[in-house]
């Protein structure tokens, strides 16, 4: 831009001095040809009148030398048919015949005439003027003179220098004055635009400026606190989320992401592929068929987790722009799943056995394979095995009373030594039957419960105190409070629990003795139905078991 | 100009990515129809198999491209150079995985027997494919000089898995045929872990310059 301020005010420099100069050559030439009009007309009176009155005047006008410097007047005296008769530089007597020549037609015409006619010397002419005298002789004045372009010749050298000052000086002020309107320009100080002290044309400019700063300032708070709400709703997710362009890039992705994928921060990173993230199978897969346009759910497992993988295109005007991709955990639910899918193949499977027994005893009879007197022995068994299948039913009730917590019981204060002492006469019987000592000790111990689920509770723990039992074994119920937590305490001497099953002895049919569960009874809910209990009354149940020893089940309020 | 260069290595990057997971999904496959030798689990394994060539005449040709078209060098050099060493191991690693797919049809006897130590030398070398991938992504040099360790334990183990197979032979006579077989499956094995460890050197010289 400066460079182009300084040429353009130089061009003008230059046009203007040529164009003066030559303006002025114009008018100077036309100026000198009037003055040489005029003088030349002055001159040819004298000449003529001296002519008249003296016929050696022309003589005399040779000798004094006319005509024979540049810019003297040349004198030419010529007949009425055309010859010369006397020139003041040449030999008339050589000259051709000057009829035809325009002043000379004019002046026998009109009485004066004149021309202007290109010297052989360059840029030179001559000023030719002619008067009819009274003896019908025609005298002619020829003056040499500049044409307009040697006028204008003359003036170079001066158009020249000039030009050379006025360019150095223009040059030299356009520089400065570009400087002037740009150093404030380039030391503007963006960010306060009005604080700049700067010429007054700038300052609509500036305001301008101001405004903007304004509005990106507030655009930009705005677009913050919207990334901000953003990632506060994203990194709160429990969810990974993952945002990827069309080119399967990543573009945004939240903390749960990293950590459901298990990568370390150093190894997914924005701009990069989402494949750095993950590249199992699945994973590829779904990003792919989402960058293709397709959306996708399924449950892949990654680690030892397994997530619902939810990969959904992100559509534009001109197709897919990129995708989201969002990772659920859904390991637990799989498990419960898993869990409940055993539960009612469990289920089925306990109905059943008592069921058939039924049927075939049933079957029996009413083919008349029996005879009448085993018809009470057979009715019997049918009793027992319908008396298993209610005992199921009642808990299977119970446990998902428990799980469904669809009933609304009344918590009231309970004694447990007194709930204890309860079971303890209902389980009597069959403890004796077995020879086992059964005996509650300790103090009182109130807590705050469901009556009904506590003794089901205690109930569940001391019948299988019994059942898994040697013969002469014993039984120990103790209720009482330690560190202000009531607590009760069902230990026996009797087979114990194998390491393994420790853990498995509180899911739902789960028998540590599969092949004796029918000789000794029992539903497989017992403990499930104690730990459910136990989760209803949010309390602990600790369970200490030495295969042989004896188990020991303290539930602690 | 540098733009598209940049894009294409980033592309080159994926592209790799993409075919060490195929590895990882190939041998994996391999395994299972070690496991459960069926035709239609071997299938998976050839169709994987099939796209691992196809992505290596794929890489190739990008690379290609690279080389004659951006006259790369230093780091970019050696990362398209190593590439075009990787994937011809990656290859090897489809090709291996599919014969031991192949070899799985004329097994009478269950190849992943829990008595010989042929699913251990499985998992280690899906580890070390698994382990020389990532050194990759994520250019970790540690990474990749555990992977050129781990070849120890693949041999170790297929040293035992020999000495297991000799000792059924003697043993077993009419098993001879089948124990031969599982020997070449563990072979298999044991060169793919070989791969996993060119693809890990060739992560190393990359990202140093230095070639083990």
């Amino acid at each position: 831009m400066k460079k182009k301020i300084i040429w353009s005010m130089s061009m003008i420099a230059l046009v203007s001095i040529v164009f003066s100069m030559v303006l002025s050559g114009v008018v100077s030439y036309y100026d000198s040809l009037e003055i040489i009009k005029n003088s030349t007309m002055a001159e040819s009176q004298y000449i003529q009148s001296g002519i008249e009155k003296n016929d050696d005047y022309l003589d005399s006008i040779r000798s004094v030398g006319y005509g024979t410097s540049t810019q003297s007047v040349r004198v030419t005296l010529i007949e009425a048919d055309g010859t010369v008769s006397f020139d003041s530089v040449a030999d008339a007597a050589e000259m051709e015949n000057h009829a035809d020549r325009p002043e000379v037609i004019d002046a026998h015409a009109t009485g004066t005439g004149e021309s202007i006619r290109e010297s052989e010397t360059v840029n030179m002419q001559s000023y030719n003027y002619a008067v009819l005298m009274a003896d019908g002789r025609v005298l002619r004045l020829s003056v040499g003179m500049k044409t307009v372009f040697g006028s204008i010749e003359r003036m170079v050298p001066w158009m020249v220098l000039c030009s050379i000052v006025v360019l150095l000086f223009a040059v030299v002020l356009s520089t400065y004055r570009t400087k002037q309107i740009v150093k404030p320009i380039n030391n503007i100080d963006l960010d306060h635009p009005m604080e700049n002290d700067v010429y007054d044309e700038l300052a609509p400019l500036f305001l301008r400026i101001e405004r903007q700063n304004e509005t990106i300032q507030e655009k930009m708070e705005e677009l913050n606190r919207k990334q901000n709400e953003f990632t506060a709703i994203t990194e709160n997710m429990q969810e990974g989320f993952i945002v990827v362009d069309s080119k399967g890039d990543v573009l945004s992705y939240n903390t749960s992401a990293v950590r459901l994928l298990g990568i370390d921060r150093g190894a997914g990173q924005r701009h990069a592929s989402v494949l750095t993230f993950n590249r199992s199978h699945d994973f590829r897969d779904a990003v792919d068929l989402a960058l293709s346009g397709t959306a996708t759910e399924r449950v892949t497992r990654i680690g030892a987790h397994s997530y619902n993988l939810i990969a959904n295109p992100v559509l534009g005007e001109a197709g897919v722009r990129g995708a989201v991709i969002v990772l659920l955990d859904v390991t637990e639910k799989e498990e419960s799943e898993r869990m409940r899918r055993e539960f009612t193949a469990n289920v089925s499977h306990e109905l059943k056995t008592p069921l058939t027994s039924i049927s075939g005893y049933a079957e029996i009879i009413r083919n008349g394979l029996v005879r009448s007197e085993d018809i009470p022995r057979f009715a019997g068994n049918i009793y027992t095995e319908t008396q298993r299948l209610i005992t199921l039913v009642e808990d299977i009730i119970k446990l998902s009373q428990l799980d469904e917590r669809a009933v609304e019981l009344e918590r009231t204060r309970v004694d447990l030594q007194g709930i204890a002492r309860d079971v303890a006469e209902r389980l009597r019987a069959t403890a004796e039957k077995n020879r086992i000592r059964l005996q509650v000790t300790g103090e009182a111990a109130e807590v705050t419960g469901v009556p009904r689920i506590l003794d089901e509770m205690i109930f569940n723990l001391v019948d299988n105190a019994v059942k898994y039992n040697r013969t002469g074994g014993k039984v120990d119920i103790t209720t009482g409070v330690r560190d202000g937590h009531a607590f009760v305490e069902v230990a026996d001497d009797g087979i114990g629990i194998p390491e393994q099953d420790r853990e498995h002895v509180f899911e739902r049919f789960y028998r540590v003795d599969k092949s004796r569960s029918k000789q000794i009874g029992g539903t497989g809910l017992g403990l499930s139905i104690v730990k459910h209990g136990a989760a209803f009354h949010n309390v602990h149940v600790a369970l200490q078991s030495r295969e042989g020893v004896g188990t020991t089940v303290r539930i602690t309020f | 100009m540098r733009n598209r260069f940049d894009e294409q290595l980033e592309r080159l990057n994926v592209e790799l990515i993409r075919m060490g997971a195929l590895c990882e999904d190939v041998i994996s496959q391999a395994a299972k129809a070690l496991e459960t030798p069926t035709d239609e689990f071997r299938q998976i394994v050839y169709d994987t198999d099939h796209e691992i060539d196809r992505k290596e005449r794929e890489i190739e040709s990008l690379c290609m491209r690279l080389l004659l078209q951006q006259q790369p060098v230093a780091s970019d050099l050696r990362l398209i150079s190593s590439a075009l060493k990787m994937i011809s191991d990656m290859e090897r690693i489809g090709d291996q995985a599919a014969d031991i797919a192949e070899m799985t049809a004329y097994l009478k006897d269950n190849g992943m027997d829990s008595q010989l130590h042929i699913a251990e030398m499985a998992r280690a070398t899906i580890q070390m494919v698994t382990g020389s991938v990532d050194s990759f992504v994520r250019r970790d040099l540690e990474l990749a000089r555990k992977v050129q360790a781990d070849d120890d334990v693949v041999d170790a183990l297929f040293n035992r898995v020999k000495k297991e197979l000799v000792e059924r032979i003697a043993s077993d006579r009419s098993s001879g045929e089948d124990c031969i077989d599982l020997m070449m499956i563990a072979k298999y094995f044991e060169r793919i872990g070989d791969h996993a460890v060119n693809i890990a050197e060739w992560v190393e010289f990359a990202a140093t310059g230095q070639h083990s």
